[in-house]
């Protein structure tokens, strides 16, 4: 090795002119960092290094070499190459020159050509080319100039309303030779729903200028986005491994030939992560106040109905078809709530979608009817309620209604077991309150109740009152009658005595005949006062069935009765014939004796 | 633009009108304003047919209907309950009573009232306060003319029956007299009352300061257990009791 050293110096320094080489872009983007290389084909001399613009961040050289020697044809032949390596980024747009630098070595002295380098505007670079730098680069491996591959995410639109679709093309931009693409992530797209639309995979890269730089582009996916939320909702970035083509080891100044470039120096395949920008969409929400027949479509449609047939056999199946047609989230658009005639059993509808996202498409709803019941069915008129983005505002579309008429007889069902149904169960289709009440209403203002008043306790008191007072008068009343009877008996045997003696005076006088009155008064007054019988009411019966009610003797009521007779018979016969008056009169007095002892 | 202008014109119309109609007649218009769909307006008249002291079961119940189709179910509720105590026998009030609470959010596993409890205040509440305490009335004087008849016919024959008949009558009496305080204490002197705010806090004490027990949505029936100040002890349909703020809830 010492040897081949050795040679080498002697040998080529004596060979070989020196030369000094400068590799830059000829366009960069402003903070995009670049290279300028400096190749030597010497080992041995001064570098010196040009004066950068101060706008310009240098780092740097990376310093290296290399030697080689081989024999050709016989002849030896040393290689030794020094390159340098500068990293600059450039501050401010503009066209800026760099100066010569300089090789010295023993013998001679070299200076590279001057080059123009244009230095583009940040901004629409980077809108352009996208943004990689800072992005970071596997250690180790020399790095690719910054912008050189990048990935864009285009919205087609970045205020929309909920629901409205977005479309989405993932672009990719390179100027460097690609070997491939990687491990394609995306983000999770929070609030959105993503839908793919088939792109034809990425086979040749189209060019595309743009700012003045040419760039190698390409779609990698088209989608749709349909925003859920409302609000502003950003988009994280979508990540791709690119594999680059990437040249190592030093150019041959000899051979500067692109198929000798590519056949000395070695390609190799570096892998990097690019990624997208983080986006920001403004999702508007849908106006409140939504209509009932609102199913979340959004977009500009436009709605048909149609009915395979207006007239069926009973248990024959019709379909009626609802399209929604026109741009918008056809994916996400409802089924339309219509009425059917009960009586039409229906099925759930089978849902047919053809294109749509930001494309026009159409959304058809098939809905299989089999009429149960004979008779003409009315199926109302579809209404259909979309949001139109570009008009702001609800619009309601309207299609046609149908009628079916029903024929057939319901025995001629084709079942393959017929089984007798005695009838129907009655239908529940919802549940509401029930109806309010007309007529006049009753309308009553509120009374204070009665209870709550002192007055309606006082008809208590006042009836406790007036019964109280009842019963006392009553009470009185009674006692006093109590006592005119009472009198009457306790006075009713005196009373008799004294009619007797009465008349015993009158026997003396010889008043015979009002004798026997006087006995029959004396008599008949005191069993009217003793049995508390009224005057008008007094009988001969009535006093003896009082007597005898009474347990008195049978002896005294036969003694009373013949008294009685006496008297009676005595008043309408002589005197003579009958018993003496004064012995009539001595026999009621001994009557009327006993009788008051068993009275009480 | 132009639909605000006529409903203000229907508006004032509507108020002009209502100055010389008769209570039958706004009856009868709210009640064509909820037949047409117009259920807040028909909800505002019968409203103010309460708040102006009109009662029957049929205005309360058309009012509990309005508020229920207008989307309030509180106040619904509350005029189901007030229509329920003027009829408590009435089928459709509990049906629609039964929709109503269907549709609150707090449900709460009800402590059931003593079947007796229950009974007799069903019955009390099948008349009015007035027809019960007219009736004892009635009833009293009965009894004490059968008590009249057994003191003072002393020979009678029917002397034992009006004994016994004025027993019993003066025992329906005083049951009539229970049923009327009874009646009258469940109508006008109601401790119950239904939750309006759509959420309220319930606290361990009066004021802010107490510690948060419970929540409480629209259309919960508490009961009344004392006031103090702005705030009210409640007790849930569970049992449990917390501090309430009064304008948050409106007695039944």
């Amino acid at each position: 090795m010492t040897v081949l050293v050795f040679l080498s110096a002697c040998v080529a320094a004596a060979a070989q002119e020196i030369s000094l080489t400068v590799d830059a872009p000829e366009t960069v983007a402003a903070g995009e960092r670049f290279r300028i290389v400096y190749t030597i084909n010497s080992t041995d001399g001064q570098f010196t290094p040009p004066k950068f613009d101060p706008s310009f961040t240098v780092q740097g050289p990376q310093q290296s070499t290399s030697r080689s020697a081989q024999w050709i044809n016989g002849d030896f032949q040393s290689v030794s190459t020094t390159t340098l390596i500068y990293y600059v980024v450039a501050g401010t747009p503009g066209t800026f020159a760099i100066p010569s630098a300089r090789f010295e070595s023993k013998k001679t002295t070299v200076s590279s050509p001057e080059k123009q380098i244009t230095v583009t505007a940040g901004g629409t670079s980077q809108a352009a080319t996208g943004q990689t730098q800072g992005q970071g680069r596997t250690s180790g491996d020399a790095p690719a100039s910054g912008s050189d591959v990048s990935m864009k995410l285009l919205l087609g639109s970045r205020e929309v309303w909920a629901g409205q679709p977005v479309s989405a093309t993932l672009k990719l931009y390179t100027r460097v030779n690609l070997s491939g693409l990687q491990e394609l992530k995306y983000p999770d797209f929070k609030g959105f729903l993503r839908e793919d639309i088939e792109t034809p995979p990425l086979r040749s890269l189209e060019t595309e200028v743009i700012e003045g730089v040419q760039y190698g582009t390409g779609v990698i996916q088209r989608f749709v986005l349909y925003p859920q939320i409302s609000g502003e909702i950003s988009i994280d970035p979508v990540e791709m491994t690119v594999l680059l083509q990437e040249r190592t080891g030093a150019r041959d100044p000899f051979f500067d030939d692109p198929f000798f470039d590519n056949f000395f120096s070695s390609v190799s395949t570096v892998p990097r992560r690019i990624a997208t920008q983080p986006a920001t969409i403004r999702v508007r929400p849908l106006p409140e106040a939504r209509p009932a027949d609102f199913h979340g479509a959004v977009g500009s449609f436009s709605l048909e109905s149609s009915i395979s047939s207006g007239e069926a056999k009973l248990n024959d199946a019709v379909t009626m078809t609802v399209t929604l047609k026109g741009t918008g989230n056809l994916n996400l658009a409802g089924e339309p709530g219509i009425n059917f005639p009960q009586g039409l059993e229906k099925y759930d509808p089978k849902v047919t979608v053809r294109g749509g996202g930001t494309a026009s498409g159409t959304k058809s709803f098939e809905y299989l009817l089999i009429p149960r019941n004979t008779g003409t069915f009315v199926i109302p008129p579809v209404s259909y309620s979309v949001f139109d983005p570009e008009q702001g505002k609800y619009v309601t579309l309207r299609a046609g209604g149908f009628t079916v008429s029903v024929t057939g007889t319901p025995g001629q069902q084709e079942s393959p077991a017929p089984v007798y149904i005695p009838g129907e169960d009655v239908r529940y289709l919802g549940q509401d309150i029930r109806f309010i009440r007309n007529g006049n209403g009753r309308l009553k203002t509120v009374s204070s109740p009665l209870i709550a008043s002192l007055h309606y306790w006082l008809w208590f008191a006042l009836a406790l009152f007036l019964a109280a007072a009842v019963l006392l008068l009553r009470r009185e009343q009674i006692r006093r009658n109590a006592d005119i009877a009472g009198l009457r008996r306790r006075k009713a045997a005196k009373n008799a005595r004294s009619r007797l003696a009465k008349a015993n005076t009158m026997l003396r006088s010889g008043k015979n005949e009002q004798v026997n009155a006087e006995v029959a008064r004396a008599l008949w007054g005191y069993l009217g006062d003793k049995l508390r019988i009224p005057r008008s009411e007094i009988t001969r019966e009535k006093c003896t069935g009082l007597l005898r009610e009474r347990r008195i003797n049978e002896d005294l009521i036969t003694e009373l009765e013949r008294i009685l007779t006496a008297t009676e018979y005595s008043q309408y016969a002589p005197v003579s014939e009958g018993e003496s008056p004064a012995a009539l009169c001595k026999r009621a007095a001994t009557l009327i004796g006993r009788l008051d002892d068993l009275l009480d | 633009m132009q639909r605000i202008l006529i409903i203000t014109i229907l508006f004032m119309a509507g108020l002009t009108g209502l100055a010389g109609q008769t209570p039958e007649e706004r009856y009868s218009q709210a009640g064509e304003l909820y037949s047409s769909g117009d259920y807040s307006g028909a909800a505002a008249i019968y409203r103010k047919l309460w708040d102006e002291g009109f009662r029957s079961e049929d205005l309360l119940y058309n009012t509990g209907n309005a508020f229920f189709k207008a989307g309030d179910n509180a106040s619904a509720i509350l005029f189901y309950e007030r229509a329920k105590l003027l009829a408590p026998a009435d089928e459709d009030i509990d049906y629609n009573l039964q929709i109503a609470r269907s549709r609150i959010t707090d449900r709460f596993e009800t402590v059931p009232q003593l079947f007796f409890v229950r009974w007799f205040d069903f019955v009390s509440l099948l008349a009015s306060t007035n027809f019960w305490a007219v009736s004892a009335l009635l009833m009293f004087i009965a009894s004490l003319a059968l008590g009249l008849v057994f003191l003072t016919k002393s020979r009678a024959r029917g002397r034992l029956l009006s004994f016994w008949l004025s027993i019993a009558f003066l025992t329906i009496s005083l049951v009539m007299i229970s049923l009327a305080v009874r009646g009258n204490s469940l109508v006008n002197n109601n401790r119950k009352a239904v939750i309006t705010c759509s959420i309220v806090t319930g606290r361990s004490a009066p004021g802010e300061t107490g510690n948060e027990l419970f929540v409480l949505h629209s259309g919960t029936t508490v009961t009344i257990e004392q006031e103090l100040g702005a705030y009210m002890e409640v007790r849930l349909p569970d049992g449990n009791k917390g501090w309430v703020s009064s304008p948050c809830m409106e007695k039944i």
